[in-house]
Parts: structure tokens; sequence; C-alpha cells
């Protein structure tokens, strides 16, 4: 295509301007000849006609001063007295003497009986007249008679004049020879080529005197003779020095004869000027394309070099090169449009700032987004590797976010990310700290060259910076958020794996509600550890290898009534016995937990139905975890089993976290209510670590409130704690439900929660979970009996 | 060159009883070919002494009237003087290159003092050297007997001799055409009707 001239623009510019050029000095040009050559042959043809005209009125002064000499020699009374006597050397010299006098070339007198005396001045030889036989001598003309004759080879111009005595006596004849000299002196007047031709009888033409050269002399008699030069037409008549343009005109001549003359013009002399102006035209027409070829080309590349220009700007600018426009001393359309590009590329370059900032930040709150932190931590990564200074990444969730949007709306939840964000990023001192929002309430942070201590002193900072209320749209909100913290290269040394880690300490400083927590192998040793024991664990739930180990709850009302809590142990075909908090937490993460669930809920069903049937009356609890509360199939799965087995409901206890409802409290409490539909008891596990939120309290149809197991071991230590669990009692009492302490691990404790007015029991101090087998034979001992009674004395 | 046969036929119509002694007359009635009359045609008749006789009238006058000789046509006996009086008040120069008579009057007004003699037979042109469109004949016969039609074409020839004569007649447009004679002998007046070719034919 770059060779097709015509597709540039520059090509299309150049062709227009000089074809156009180049039609228009052709078309001069061509018209100019044209126009010349039929001027020109106008112009010949009129000064043909009129040098016709002046020829003939030539002959015809010729012929009047022929005929006056001739017609005074007639009427001369001596010379036809002379005549009359016959006297032959008088009438001689009177012929000579007038023939002088008109310098006739030819003077001679015919007598009525037909002899001839003739002047001998021109030519001392006679001609020979026998050409003028026609003059008849006794009957002359009453006139002159004027006539064109050739005679002896040369033509005349002869006039005839009868001489009369007074009747006619003869008749004097004179003549003019026509010879180049005459044609050259006529031609001088009428501006035209002269030639006289003459035929005889039956003869062709012949050219007898002209101004032409022979040569052309000869073309014009062979035009003649084939007619080519017409009598009343301007004929054109090529010859060997160009065109020329003739007219014929006939002149008097005797019978049997013809005579006449050619005038005739030189077409290409004439159209001398006419050449030179062409040429000259050419010559211009030649100049004018060059510069016109030139300047099209200057103007054509003035053009196409800036739009090459900015061709090439354009080419910049969509590789990402906003660079500054070319500088373009061109005309105004085109720095117009340069300024256009300018103006362009500005606005797409602030734009993609614009983009980018979307794409790389959190509209929200303006926090780089998950990509961004991405890109940062690779870049910190890559650092780490280079320099080997650690980095720390933090994951960090609301606890409860979703509570807060559901009962005060988004516009508030929007509020309180807002504000968090805008307090974590406050916090952070470092300028190469960042902190990233990763979507709903998951933020995250990243320390580039902090290592796990120091980035527990920043966890701590983020997270007492949340501490202080938070007053949304005249709403005081309190938030807490937990921390995982993970280290590169300690823990990985990629963006999936540190994430991870860092996403499995968060959950374990959720799940400790410790705040924060760094990742420890002990949690999770690593992704490939994690994948097997993803499938080890599908393994343990398909053949068995879990157990359930019940830890007994004692009535310290009565002592009498037997509950437990079931709890799930995996008893490993290599490793041995794998506590829960190993798999559990990985089981929640992974959704795992769901099949893990329904296991523990049929083997807890069954084992139910089992000692029912064994006359070992035990209320079980099972532990429902948050993602399981979410699970609408589970009360429709728990119903099926407590047919399924034959189990009253009200034999089971399910047990859920406080912080499990308030994550999706509506979802939540459908299922609760769907549970307590079923008939079977519900509690509220771990009281006092999560919100505590006395309003859900109130709602949640539990008939069972477990304190949770730090405040009741810490009772004899701290005088607050003891607070907390009596004011939780009566909190609970007041409710209407049942208080459960867990964590009794000694005399003092199970003594204190007696005097407290707790309802029961459960720990250490009693059994630690055990085998279904171990916990009948637990029941045979009836140890438990005198330590509540000692301690609650029953 | 065509040399016009100038026949002159003569019809002789008529013969009316024998001459007498005395002198007779011969009329002529002259006409052309297509039977029209002829004037100024002259016919006079040759005899054998009709040479030696004496002149009838001695003098004759040509004027000059309009710029015009009158008579046109002439004709006289040998040895008559022509007198050439210019009625007109301007000047005239006769003059005649014929052979029969060369004169010339040079340029005068009124009568020349001399009359011309014309002394010798033949036909004799004049014209004015001045004014070239005039021209007059005149015809001098050797003979005392001779005539000139009139408009209606009839010519009298009176006295004549009874005897053998030549009838010669001459029209003055062809001057030159040999003139047929025709013997006629006369005894008692005679009328006869001649037919004259007047123009020459092709």
């Amino acid at each position: 295509m770059k060779f097709l001239p015509f597709k540039t623009l520059q090509g299309r510019i150049f062709g227009f301007f000089f074809g156009l050029l180049l039609i228009t000095q052709l078309g001069s040009i061509l018209i100019t000849s044209t126009i010349g050559y039929s001027i020109m042959g106008r112009m010949l043809g009129d000064e043909l006609r009129s040098g016709k005209q002046v020829f003939m009125r030539l002959f015809e002064q010729n012929t009047a001063f022929l005929g006056q000499g001739a017609r005074i020699l007639a009427a001369d009374y001596g010379f036809r007295e002379a005549v009359g006597s016959n006297d032959a050397d008088t009438i001689v010299s009177a012929l000579d003497n007038h023939s002088a006098r008109i310098k006739a070339d030819l003077m001679l007198f015919i007598g009525r009986d037909g002899e001839v005396y003739q002047s001998a001045v021109k030519s001392r030889k006679n001609i020979d007249i026998s050409g003028l036989r026609w003059l008849d001598p006794t009957q002359p003309p009453r006139d002159a008679l004027a006539l064109i004759e050739r005679i002896d080879g040369q033509l005349y111009q002869l006039i005839a004049v009868p001489v009369t005595a007074p009747l006619p006596i003869g008749i004097v004849v004179a003549g003019f020879r026509i010879d180049a000299t005459t044609a050259k002196d006529i031609g001088n007047i009428t501006h035209t080529e002269v030639s006289f031709i003459s035929h005889g009888n039956r003869s062709d033409w012949q050219i007898n005197a002209s101004t032409l050269p022979a040569p052309l002399a000869a073309t014009l008699g062979q035009a003649l003779n084939t007619n080519q030069i017409g009598e009343k037409t301007i004929d054109e008549l090529q010859t060997q020095q160009g065109r020329y343009l003739g007219l014929r005109a006939s002149l008097p001549s005797p019978d049997g004869q013809a005579a006449g003359v050619v005038l005739q013009k030189s077409l290409d002399r004439s159209l001398e000027p006419f050449y030179d102006l062409r040429n000259k035209l050419l010559i211009l027409g030649a100049i004018g394309l060059i510069l016109s070829a030139l300047s099209s080309l200057a103007i054509a590349r003035g053009i196409s070099r800036p739009i090459k220009a900015l061709a090439g700007f354009a080419t910049k600018i969509a590789q990402g090169d906003y660079g500054e426009k070319p500088l373009i001393a061109s005309t105004t359309e085109i720095a117009e449009l340069s300024d256009a590009f300018d103006y362009m590329s500005r606005e797409i370059a602030s734009r993609e700032t614009h983009i980018l900032q979307l794409a790389y930040s959190d509209t929200l709150t303006g926090l780089p987004n998950r990509a961004m932190f991405h890109d940062r931590l690779q870049q910190a990564i890559i650092m780490t590797g280079r320099v080997g200074k650690p980095l720390t990444v933090m994951l960090m969730d609301l606890d409860h976010f979703k509570y807060v949007n559901d009962s005060l709306g988004h516009h508030i939840g929007d509020l309180l990310l807002k504000e968090v964000a805008s307090r974590l990023k406050h916090t952070l001192q470092r300028e190469s700290d960042t902190v990233a929002r990763l979507g709903g309430d998951e933020f995250a942070i990243l320390l580039p060259t902090a290592d796990i201590p120091n980035a527990r002193k920043v966890a701590r900072a983020l997270l007492s910076a949340l501490e202080a209320p938070m007053t949304l749209d005249g709403q005081i909100i309190d938030v807490r958020g937990s921390i995982g913290m993970a280290s590169s290269p300690q823990h990985g040394s990629d963006i999936t794996a540190l994430l991870r880690c860092a996403d499995v300490a968060m959950y374990q400083a959720k799940r400790n509600s410790s705040g924060f927590a760094e990742y420890d192998t002990h949690y999770d040793h690593n992704t490939l550890e994690r994948l097997s024991l993803m499938s080890e664990l599908r393994e343990a739930v398909e053949h068995n290898h879990l157990v359930l180990y019940y830890q007994p709850k004692v009535d310290l009302k009565t002592s009498l009534t037997y509950s437990v809590e079931a709890l799930v142990r995996w008893v490993h075909p290599q490793r041995g016995l794998v506590p829960p908090d190993s798999f559990i937490p990985f089981a929640e993460q992974t959704g795992y937990i769901k099949a893990i669930t329904n296991w523990v809920l049929n083997e807890g069903v069954k084992q139910c139905a089992a000692w029912k049937r064994d006359g070992i009356d035990v209320n079980i609890s099972i532990n429902i975890s948050a993602r399981d509360l979410m699970n609408a199939d589970l009360p429709v799965y728990f119903a099926a089993l407590l047919q399924e087995y034959g189990c009253p409901p009200e034999r089971i206890c399910l047990e859920i976290t406080e912080s499990a409802i308030l994550d999706d409290p509506a979802h939540a409490m459908e299922n609760l209510r769907r549970l307590e539909d079923i008939g079977c008891k519900l509690s509220i596990d771990d009281y006092g670590t999560g919100y505590s939120s006395l309003a859900y309290l109130k709602r949640l149809p539990v008939g069972e409130l477990k304190i949770d197991r730090s405040f009741v071991m810490n009772m004899m230590n701290d005088p607050n704690d003891v607070i907390i669990v009596r004011s939780t009692i009566d909190l609970a009492h007041n409710l209407g439900l049942r208080v459960v302490a867990e964590g009794v691990e000694n005399e003092a404790i199970l003594n204190q929660l007696c005097k407290l007015g707790c309802d029961q029991a459960q720990g250490f101090l009693f059994s630690k979970a055990v085998s279904a087998d171990d916990f009948t034979a637990w029941i045979s001992t009836q140890l438990w009996r005198d330590q509540v009674k000692v301690a609650c004395r029953i | 060159m065509k040399r016009a046969c100038a026949y002159v036929t003569l019809f002789l119509s008529a013969l009316a009883g024998i001459p007498p002694a005395h002198a007779v007359t011969l009329t002529l009635q002259i006409r052309d070919t297509r039977g029209a009359a002829v004037e100024d045609a002259v016919v006079y008749l040759m005899s054998n002494q009709s040479h030696r006789m004496p002149v009838k009238n001695t003098t004759l006058r040509i004027d000059q009237v309009d710029k015009t000789f009158v008579p046109l046509v002439s004709v006289a006996q040998t040895g008559t003087r022509v007198s050439f009086p210019n009625k007109d008040n301007i000047r005239h120069h006769v003059y005649s290159f014929s052979s029969a008579k060369k004169f010339e009057i040079k340029l005068y007004a009124d009568t020349p003092s001399q009359p011309v003699l014309f002394d010798k037979p033949g036909v004799v042109v004049m014209g004015c050297n001045i004014h070239d469109n005039m021209v007059a004949h005149l015809l001098l016969v050797d003979t005392p007997f001779f005539a000139q039609s009139d408009r209606q074409g009839n010519a009298r020839i009176d006295g004549l001799p009874p005897g053998d004569y030549s009838l010669i007649a001459w029209y003055y447009m062809r001057p030159d055409k040999d003139a047929g004679e025709i013997p006629l002998s006369l005894k008692t007046d005679t009328t006869r009707t001649l037919t004259i070719t007047t123009r020459n034919l092709e």
C-alpha cells in the first residue's frame, strides 16, 4: 500500500494540484493553438480575399493604364493617317513611341487586312503572336478588350483597342508581360504569394510567373491539376515548406484558354507568432508545473509531516507515553489539531490515573485495594529477598461487622469502614507501610520492614486506635478487630502463602478473642500439610477416625442430673490423637466443618439414643459452628437424625457461640427458631468473650448460658472476674436461663460458683473429656457427688 | 475569313411596253432578304458612255448638325465638289483617310471657304477628329445615273437614254462587298424590285 502514491495524503495533494495545473496548462496551450490556428486561418482567409480584391484592383488599374495608352494611340490622328496611307514605318514608329510611353512590353497594330505591325522597342526580336489569332481585325472589339494571354511562352496582360477612321480600320494591342517581377511587385502590395497560372486547350495548368520558389510552384501546379485549389474557396496546401492557404481567381482569357492567379499565404509563417506564444506558454507551463510540483509537495509535506508527527504522538499515547506534544510550526488548523491531541493526551493521562486509582484503590475508603496491595506486597517480597530484612503482613477484620450493617444499616456500615480506614491509616507511622481494604470488612496491612516483634507493637497500636468509640451519625459504636500476622520469609515467600498464613492467624485471633495473633505452624504447618490435612480429614470422616469424647457437666443444685458436652477427637492412624484446635479452625475456614458437624450430630444423637436404651439418662450438648448456623439444611438433617435413632429432642442441647450469631443475626435467628421448634435445647457458648449483647440475649430462644472459662478460671485471682461471673449469673437467672460455668478446675472455684448460684459446672475438677465407655464408668463412680456436696454444702 | 457573298439578286417583275426613243425612268423598290424596305441604299447604272458624261450636279452639301453628318449617306458623280457647312456652334475637324479621297478640314466653323473636290470614284468614309461618333459615307460613281432609296425603299433614276446598262447596288453597311452587276437593257420606263443583303450571312 505504501507504494501507491495516491494512498498518501501527500501524494493526493501533490497529484491533485499537479494534475490540475497540468490539465490547465495543456488546456490553455491546446486552446491557444486551436484558437491561433482557427483565428489565423480566418485572418489568412480574409487577407487572401482582400489580397484578391487588391489584386483585382491592380489588375484593373493596369488594364486601364494599358487601355489608356492603347486608346491614345488608336485615337492619334497621325497614327490613323499613317494607317490610312499604309505608311508602315510611321505605324511602327508610333507603336514604339507609345509603348515606350506606357512602358508596355508588347504593342502592336493589326490592320484590317490582317497585317501586323509590331513595336520593337522592348525586344528587337519579333514576338510570335500566332496566339493572337483570335483577334479578327475585320470584326474588331467595339471597346477595349482586356485579356490574359500566353504569347510566345510568356504570359501577357493584353488590351485590344479598335482603331477607327471613323469606321474600324484595325486593332491596337498593348500588353504587359507577366513575369516573376510582376508577381513580386503585386505580392509586395497584396502581401501574399502570387502565382499566375494558365492552361491552353486541354492542357494542364502551368505556373507562368510566381513569387514561390520553384519546388513550391511545382507543388502548386500539381495541386491545381488535381483540383485541390478551388475557385471560390480558401484551400490549404501542404508543401515542403509548410502549409499554405490559397485562393484562386480567374482572369479574363481568350476562348479555349484559361488564366488565373493564385494568391497564397504561408499558414505556418503566419502562425509563427502563435507558435512562439505556444512555445513560451510551454516553457511557462513547464516552469509553472515545476513550481507547482515543488510548492504542492511543500504544502503536502507541510500538512502530512505534522499529521505524521501527530500520528507518532498518538502511537506514543497508545503505548502509554504521555509526553509533550510534537513541536509543529504549521497552519492554525494543524496547530489546533495538535493542541487537541495534546489536550486529549493529558485528559487520557489524567483519566488513566483516575482509572488506575479506581483499579488500585478502594472507592469507599480511598485506601489501596486488593490489587494494589498485592502489587506492593509483591514488591516488598522481592525487596525482602534482596535485602534480607523480614516483612510482615497483617490481615484484620472487624468483629461482628455484619451485625452493625444489619442492625444499623449499610450507611452506618460504610461510615464505620471509612472511620476504621482513617484510623488505621493514621496509626501507621512509616511512609512505606500500607494499609489496604481487601473487601467487606477485611483490611490488610503491609509492614515491609518489620519483623514479628515490631509488628506486634503495630498491631497493638492499630487495635487500640479502634478502641476509642466511634460516633457515626449520632450513634456511638464500639468496634473491635482481629489481626492475624504473617512474616516473610519466615512464613512464606509468596503472596498467597503469606496472606493465607495471616488469614489463619487472624482466625486464631478471633477465635481466641486475643485481638491479634501471629501465624504459628501449630495452627497450620504449611500449604502441603494443609492440603494433606484436608484429604486426611475427609478420610477421617469417611472412615470414622473421628471419635466423640464427652465431658460431664455437673448439676450444682441437685448433683444428680447428668449432661455431657460432646467434643470431637481425631484419632489419626499415624499421628495419634489430634487435638481439635489443630483441625477445627481449618475445617471452619474451608467449610469442611459442615461434614464434621454432621458427623458429630450423627454420632452424638446415636450415643444419646444408645445411653437411653442402656438406661443412662444423659443430655448431650453438641457444638454448632457459625457456619453451621447459616446452613438452612441443618434443622432438617438434625430432625431426621432424632427420628432415625429415636432420640427425644430435649436430650440434645446445641451450643452456639455468641459471635456465631452476631455474624449474621437474621439467618442465625431463623435457624435457631427452627431448631427450637424441633424441641432441642439451645445454649450460648463462651459467653462474655464477644459482644454479650443483651438485646440479642433477650431475643434468643436459648435456655442455657455458658460462662467462658477465662472468667471462671481467673475468678480466684481477679475480683473483677468474680463480679463478671456473678452479674452474668444474675442476668441469666433474671432472663430465666440456666448458667453453666466452664473451666472448673478446683474446689475453690466450685465453691465460689455454688455461692454465686451457678446452675452447672464443667471442668477438670470433675473430669476431662472421655470416651463414651469411660464416661459410663465415670458415672458409676459417683465421685463428683461428694465434691459437689462438700463444695455446695448440699 | 468570311467573305460574305454579296450577291445582289435582281428580280425583274414586269416589262411595260416598248421604250420610246426619248429618255426613260428606272424605278426600283429595294428590299432586304426579309422583304423590308431598305433606306439609304445606293443604286447606279453604268454604260459604255457613262464615265464620259458630264457631271450633272457639280456641288453637294454634307452638313454637320448636332454632331452628326447630314445626310449619313450620299452619292455623287466623280468630280463633284462637296461643301461641309458646320451648323453646330462648336467646331469640327472633318477628315477622310479613304483611298478615293484623303482630306481634312481642320477645325472650322460655318462653311469652309472651299468645297472639297472628289475626283476619284469609290467610297469615302469621313469622320470628325474631335467627335469619334460622327461618320458620313459618300459614294463617288463615274456615272450621272444614280439614286438613293428613300424611307420606303424607293429609288428612281430619270432621264436615262434607252440602252444597255449595268445595275449596281451599294449599301453603306456593307461597303467592301463586291458589287454585283446586273445587266439591264432599258427601252422604256421600267420598275423593278431589287433585293439586297444588308447583313453578313454567317
